[in-house]
């Protein structure tokens, strides 16, 4: 009698221990599931490919992923976020089709997930993300609706973000005793001292081609120098003393470029840096690993990194991707355990170490990572400034990007006045903010 | 049903499945269009989710300073290209039509240029233009001239998309006036010479104007096609510098992707239908008139 008890007792204890480890573990319920995730062609996510059969093989849960040229992939989720069920259960999304979606509803509120016991692991860490991409890719409130504020929520999470950098030639600039620039006024002068020291080799290497290329590459030197495109009423003041400094910045950058610097697009202005072409590149941090492979560049081991120059103040690059759950996603929970553990410390350092862009602190200060990719802790600092209103993130902006962009190009090639031009784009962009209604309350 | 009413269906009977899938295939996605033309629509939401404006789209669409300048854009480049188009084209045509050696093998060579990708041609040329790498800038210093912006200057970018839509498609016009002079009467020809006339005045007199209506039909599919091209100019300059080759389909394409305006893009899309739909009416009313005057000739010259 006292054996059977006994042995009852052990398999009670047993059954009891047997359960606790199966809710012990949080990713049983959906061990089995495949999720369908939707990510871009781009070198962060090509890292991630490599890291995702770890995360099957800690969580049981399979992932497919269909992998999409960046703007394709707008357009594709566009598409397939309009739907009644979707598709995907994860996607990421470029920096300024945030305002496109959480405007039309179309992503999932983070918080009921981060507020859910079983799903959200307390060793997260959010306060490790890097702030200045968490208000700029994954938030939205505050006064003007795309930023941190009061009322604020969350609807994704930076993941294969982006700030700026200048890459620059340590050896050309030893043979001319150059110092490395850490200001605006000192990068201007170097740019067309460059090609004067040495000859057929250009200053830096920026994008500069009509549209979003000449938009860009104005945009990263109107927030060190001090410029918005909007006051804090939305006002345009894009042509005001800072943005016509920026826009001269550009224009000076351009004329002392390598041949042909006035239609680069990103890849040829990146192209033109690796083939020896220019000593100087300011752009987004994720060109770091073309440098130092030799099968692209001709400069291996011979560039240097630094901070973003400042100006009348610090504010690099914020761009790049993030990810989100969308709301016709068919496997939420799933997803959303995905998107914590690529995030998470333990994730962030498996892309970096595979070559993606972390999106943490921790990880840019991690001895393996820095030991692997020297650049790393620089890198890091940069992110300190990486500006969160570097653009506005509104539905009207790709109009307006666009028409900045064209009237850019027409300034670098076509000898349009900088004041004349800015005058016409502030022009026009409050005529369509007026139509988008932002107008509607003054 | 009466026999003879049963008899008078018929024809229409057997017509039905052909207009169903005409209505189904061409309307309904016109309609569509037109429809969507008179609607503020963004591509997040569902077309039954956009407001409808009425004609705001059209109306607005003519104050847009970039929709004016990319029109223009477009009427300069397609033009010029088809003017010259037709004249390289059927010169060639008249001067390869006679048997020679290896005239197969010509033609063959003469129409590769339209076999090849769209995007394909595109990035060859721009490689070509590349101001550093490009053939075309390294031969000319080699030849000690200074190189050509061809792509970075606003005025050489419209001259290199142009050369380049040229170098595609003028093939396209060789093959169907070769087509034309192949199958011109004989007997004609024949008769012309018989009478003294010249090459150029057998071109000018008998050739040319019996070719006529097969080079109407060539010049308007090429100009509505001149119209509508977009792969080449996006691959090589986007449009840029500035708005100098930003043509319409290129700024509709941008409406609609870039600028998220489905709307406006419709309404762009429509007004370049007109466009068209007018050309090819003066075409078609110029081609009656054309035949109506022959007509009358020939009957002057019966009766007298």
């Amino acid at each position: 009698m006292f054996k059977w008890i006994h042995r009852a007792a052990v398999s009670v204890a047993a059954l009891a221990l047997s359960a606790g480890i199966a809710t012990a573990n949080p990713y049983a319920p959906y061990k089995g599931t495949t999720l369908v995730v939707n990510f871009p062609a781009h070198p962060h996510y090509h890292a991630v490919m490599k890291v995702l059969p770890q995360f099957t093989k800690e969580t049981g849960i399979k992932v497919e992923v269909d992998l999409l040229q960046y703007l394709k992939m707008r357009e594709k989720q566009t598409l397939e976020l309009t739907k009644r069920k979707g598709d995907y259960d994860l996607i990421a999304y470029v920096v300024f089709s945030k305002a496109d979606y959480v405007y039309a509803d179309q992503l999932e509120n983070l918080a009921r997930y981060f507020m859910n016991p079983k799903l959200s692991d307390p060793n997260y860490d959010p306060d490790d993300l890097i702030d200045g991409y968490v208000k700029n890719i994954g938030v939205v409130g505050g006064k003007k609706g795309y930023l941190p504020g009061p009322l604020q929520s969350a609807y994704g999470i930076p993941y294969g973000s982006e700030t700026s950098v200048l890459g620059y030639r340590k050896d050309i600039l030893e043979k001319h005793n150059l110092k490395v620039p850490e200001t605006y006024d000192e990068l201007l002068d170097l740019v067309c001292e460059i090609p004067k020291l040495e000859p057929g080799m250009g200053g830096l290497a920026s994008r500069a081609a009509s549209g979003h290329q000449a938009s860009h590459a104005f945009l990263l030197h109107l927030a060190p120098l001090g410029g918005r495109i909007f006051d804090d009423n939305w006002n345009p003041i894009v042509n005001n003393e800072a943005g016509l400094k920026a826009a001269k910045a550009l224009k000076k950058i351009v004329d002392c470029g390598p041949e042909g610097a006035k239609t680069f697009a990103f890849a040829e202005a990146g192209n033109a840096f690796l083939q020896g072409k220019t000593a100087l590149f300011l752009d987004t941090t994720i060109f770091a690993s073309s440098v130092e492979d030799p099968r692209k560049s001709k400069v291996v081991g011979k560039v240097g990194w630094a901070l973003h120059p400042e100006g009348v103040r610090r504010g690099s690059q914020t761009g790049g991707f993030g990810i989100a759950i969308p709301r016709n996603a068919q496997n939420k929970e799933a997803a959303f355990l995905l998107m914590q553990w690529l995030t998470s410390r333990h994730g962030d350092k498996l892309v970096a170490l595979a070559g993606g862009n972390p999106s943490r602190y921790s990880t840019h200060a991690d001895s393996d990572v820095n030991a692997k990719y020297p650049y790393m802790t620089t890198f890091g600092e940069a992110l300190k400034y990486a500006d969160p209103d570097w653009r506005p993130i509104i539905p009207v902006w790709g109009k307006i990007n666009a028409d900045l962009g064209t009237t850019l190009s027409k300034v670098l090639t076509e000898g349009l006045d900088p004041q004349e031009g800015l005058d016409g784009v502030a022009k026009r962009t409050r005529a369509i903010m007026e139509k988008a209604g932002y107008y509607s309350w003054q | 049903m009466s026999t003879n009413s049963m008899s008078r269906m018929t024809p229409y009977m057997f017509l039905a499945p052909a207009a169903g899938f005409m209505i189904v295939g061409l309307l309904y996605p016109i309609g569509y269009m037109i429809y969507a033309s008179f609607l503020d629509w963004n591509p997040s939401q569902l077309i039954g989710e956009a407001d409808f404006i009425g004609l705001r789209n059209y109306t607005s669409l003519l104050g847009d300073e970039s929709f004016r300048e990319s029109l223009t854009v477009t009427l300069k480049f397609s033009s010029i290209v088809v003017v010259t188009e037709m004249l390289i084209g059927v010169g060639l045509a008249l001067l390869l039509d006679r048997n020679i050696r290896g005239i197969s093998v010509l033609r063959t060579i003469f129409i590769l240029p339209m076999m090849i990708a769209p995007i394909v041609v595109g990035l060859m040329w721009r490689y070509m233009y590349h101001p550093s790498v490009g053939v075309f800038n390294r031969i000319l210093k080699d030849w000690g001239f200074e190189p050509i912006p061809w792509l970075s200057d606003s005025g050489w970018a419209l001259a290199s998309i142009i050369i380049a839509d040229i170098w595609q498609w003028t093939p396209f016009i060789f093959i169907l006036a070769l087509a034309a002079l192949q199958s011109l009467p004989r007997s004609a020809l024949e008769a012309s010479r018989i009478d003294g006339a010249s090459g150029w005045q057998q071109i000018i007199h008998i050739k040319l104007p019996l070719m006529l209506p097969v080079l109407i039909v060539t010049g308007l599919l090429r100009l509505i096609d001149s119209f509508k091209v977009l792969e080449v100019i996006l691959v090589m300059t986007n449009g840029g510098p500035g708005l100098s080759t930003e043509i319409m389909s290129l700024r509709i394409s941008r409406t609609a992707s870039e600028f998220r305006e489905l709307g406006v893009a419709a309404a762009m899309s429509n007004y370049l239908l007109l466009l068209l739909l007018t050309l090819t009416i003066i075409m078609f009313v110029y081609n009656k008139i054309i035949d109506a005057r022959e007509a009358s000739v020939r009957q002057a010259v019966e009766e007298g």
